[in-house]
């Protein structure tokens, strides 16, 4: 029973004792320093928890029961050369894109920031564009490159842009505009100090930027930038659209003959997954690598599965006491 | 304590102004400045004091009037009696001959106290990487933090962060060192350390400005004592004299307040 403080609850005639007053400082849940209190039981947790058993146990059930999913296919073209083939043009796709993107965008987002006004305007417009233009649509205007530009350097510019160059072309543009932008927001969060004591100890602009700006960016960049790369890994599938030879279009080229097309695509979602987690953990050993307090080596294994995996955080770790 | 010794000046600063935007912030400043002299220059926030020290090294353009260390123009150089703008390169090279302490420390944070230190003579005046650490290390030790040379700028404390800085200024051998209010963003119970430092770093010979707040630091230290207000030095004397028995209103106001 919970009395107002205000009431002065020094009798009352029902014949119970006075009720205390609660002190008002203290939280209502009774999670006070020092004071050992009984947790409740978590009954709408564990019925949610119940309920999302239950419903995956159905999906799962409906799939290995599906006669159409047809599990001995999927099997058997889970470890096919061809989507082997896949794997690796998608790999080498996002790889190279990744990288190329990275160098342009170390040039663009350096020209945002440059004294030079004209130079600025144009890394910005370079950045509006390829970030505005749909992925796809990039790929297309590369993979057709040929009707605005019948030869280039002499060459048959058909012979030049293959799938897999267009897609490498357009992923890399694409990309860059983005990178760009988290590069130079990594510029912006270096201290104008740090410029000018680079300045200071006679370091011209360009090396105070290159020497003293550019490193301390790296600790933020890295970790969007592994976000990027998993998308990458994932938008790269968009040059099937062009017959890029990426691990989607090994796909369809298989469901293309046999018309096994769900366990064909179950086997591009499998494989897609594995990239995805292996580029995951990279990331997060790349994080743990450039954080600020150098923790890197102390940081375990089995901290990452429980943090990534287990997509567990502190919140159910015992509440330690506050101090009033 | 001496007064300024009759030898040429090693800085000359001669009616400089410096808009910043719309606001002109440097209305005018005349200062010389001789050889292993302390000057410490006081006056109210928004006075123009920093912008003054940037002036100096070269951190900012100046619009008109010339600024001289060791007998080179800051920021230009005369040729067959034109006056040309220097180029980023010559630039630097002269900013490497004027060290500067700033008021947040800037140390680099990617780097320990011994690179920090021994980066600029490694990179800039081009010695051997022995030659740089043991450079580097012999400016440590002059500040007293020869034992911190492993460590990162996020590791030391803020008066330890100061000494570094001031640290790996000294460990470029600079003619003239420039300090803006190196003590106002610590505890006060570091401010001691950073100002003995600087101290040690006067008795040696080395010619100081300084921007501060520490009444004690110049009275005790400083050859001259400088009062800027509104862009403009409005006193300058021996310390004693400014400090005790100032000839203009706003100085004495001005030291009332930080009294
Ligand atoms: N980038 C800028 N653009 C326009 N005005 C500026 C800029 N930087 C500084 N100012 C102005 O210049 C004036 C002088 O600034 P400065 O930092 O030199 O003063 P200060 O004497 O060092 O003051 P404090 O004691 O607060 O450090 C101030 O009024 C400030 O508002
Ligand atoms: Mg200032």
């Amino acid at each position: 029973m919970i009395v107002d403080s205000h009431q002065a609850p020094a009798h009352d005639n029902t014949g119970k004792p006075p009720v205390t007053v609660l002190d008002p400082t203290r939280a209502p849940d009774g999670h006070v320093a020092g004071i050992q209190a009984k947790r409740r039981k978590p009954y709408g947790q564990m019925a949610t928890g119940t309920l999302i058993v239950a419903i995956a146990a159905l999906f799962i059930w409906s799939q290995a029961a599906n006669e159409n999913l047809d599990w001995s296919s999927v099997g058997e073209f889970m470890f096919h050369p061809v989507i082997f083939k896949g794997i690796a043009v998608t790999l080498e796709l996002s790889v190279f894109s990744m990288l190329i993107s990275v160098v342009l965008a170390f040039g663009v987002a350096l020209m945002c920031q440059s004294q030079n006004r004209l130079a600025a305007v144009v890394g910005r417009l370079y950045v509006w564009f390829f970030r505005g233009v749909p992925l796809l649509v990039q790929i297309l205007i590369w993979f057709n490159l040929a009707v605005l530009y019948p030869k280039i350097l002499g060459t048959d510019t058909n012979q030049l842009i293959s799938g897999f160059t267009a897609g490498l072309c357009a992923l890399s543009l694409a990309e860059s505009g983005y990178m760009a932008e988290i590069i130079r927001g990594g510029i912006l969060s270096v201290s104008k100090g740090q410029t000018d004591a680079g300045l200071s100890i006679g370091l011209t602009r360009g090396q105070a930027l290159r020497r003293i700006v550019l490193p301390q960016t790296i600790r933020v960049i890295i970790p969007p930038t592994g976000n990027q790369f998993i998308g990458l890994l994932k938008a790269s599938s968009l040059v099937s659209a062009i017959g890029g030879s990426d691990l989607l279009t090994q796909t369809q080229l298989i469901y293309g003959q046999n018309f096994k097309i769900v366990p064909l695509l179950i086997v591009a979602t499998a494989w897609y997954l594995v990239l995805v987690s292996v580029a995951s953990i990279g990331q997060y050993f790349l994080e743990q690598k450039f954080s600020p307090d150098g923790a890197a080596a102390r940081r375990s294994f089995r901290e990452l599965i429980r943090r990534n995996v287990l997509l567990r955080n502190h919140s159910d770790l015992p509440r330690k006491a506050v101090q009033p | 304590m001496t007064l300024a010794p009759a030898q040429a000046p090693l800085m000359v600063i001669d009616d400089v102004h410096k808009w910043l935007g719309k606001n002109h912030i440097l209305r005018g400043v005349n200062m010389t400045v001789a050889p292993g002299e302390i000057v410490c220059v006081l006056g109210p926030s928004g006075s123009g004091k920093s912008t003054l020290l940037r002036c100096i090294n070269g951190l900012e353009a100046v619009e008109s009037g010339t600024v001289e260390v060791g007998g080179d123009l800051v920021g230009y150089k005369i040729h067959k009696g034109q006056l040309f703008e220097h180029t980023e390169r010559e630039s630097a090279k002269m900013r490497r001959r004027i060290g500067m302490v700033f008021q947040h420390f800037n140390l680099f944070t990617h780097m320990t106290a011994s690179e920090n230190v021994s980066y600029g003579p490694r990179r800039v005046l081009g010695l051997s990487k022995a030659e740089a650490n043991e450079q580097g290390l012999e400016a440590l030790r002059k500040v007293g933090l020869k034992d911190k040379a492993g460590s990162y700028p996020a590791q030391l404390s803020g008066g330890q962060q100061q000494r570094v800085a001031i640290a790996r200024s000294l460990a470029m051998k600079p003619q003239v060192m420039l300090f803006d209010e190196p003590t106002s963003a610590l505890d006060p119970e570091l401010v001691g350390d950073v100002l003995q430092v600087m101290k040690r770093v006067a008795e040696e010979g080395m010619t100081m400005v300084v921007v501060t707040h520490e009444i004690g630091f110049a009275r005790e230290v400083a050859d001259r004592v400088i009062f800027m207000d509104e862009g403009r030095v409005i006193e300058s004397g021996p310390a004693a004299q400014v400090l005790d028995n100032p000839s203009h209103e706003r100085t004495a106001n001005f030291l009332r307040h930080v009294r």
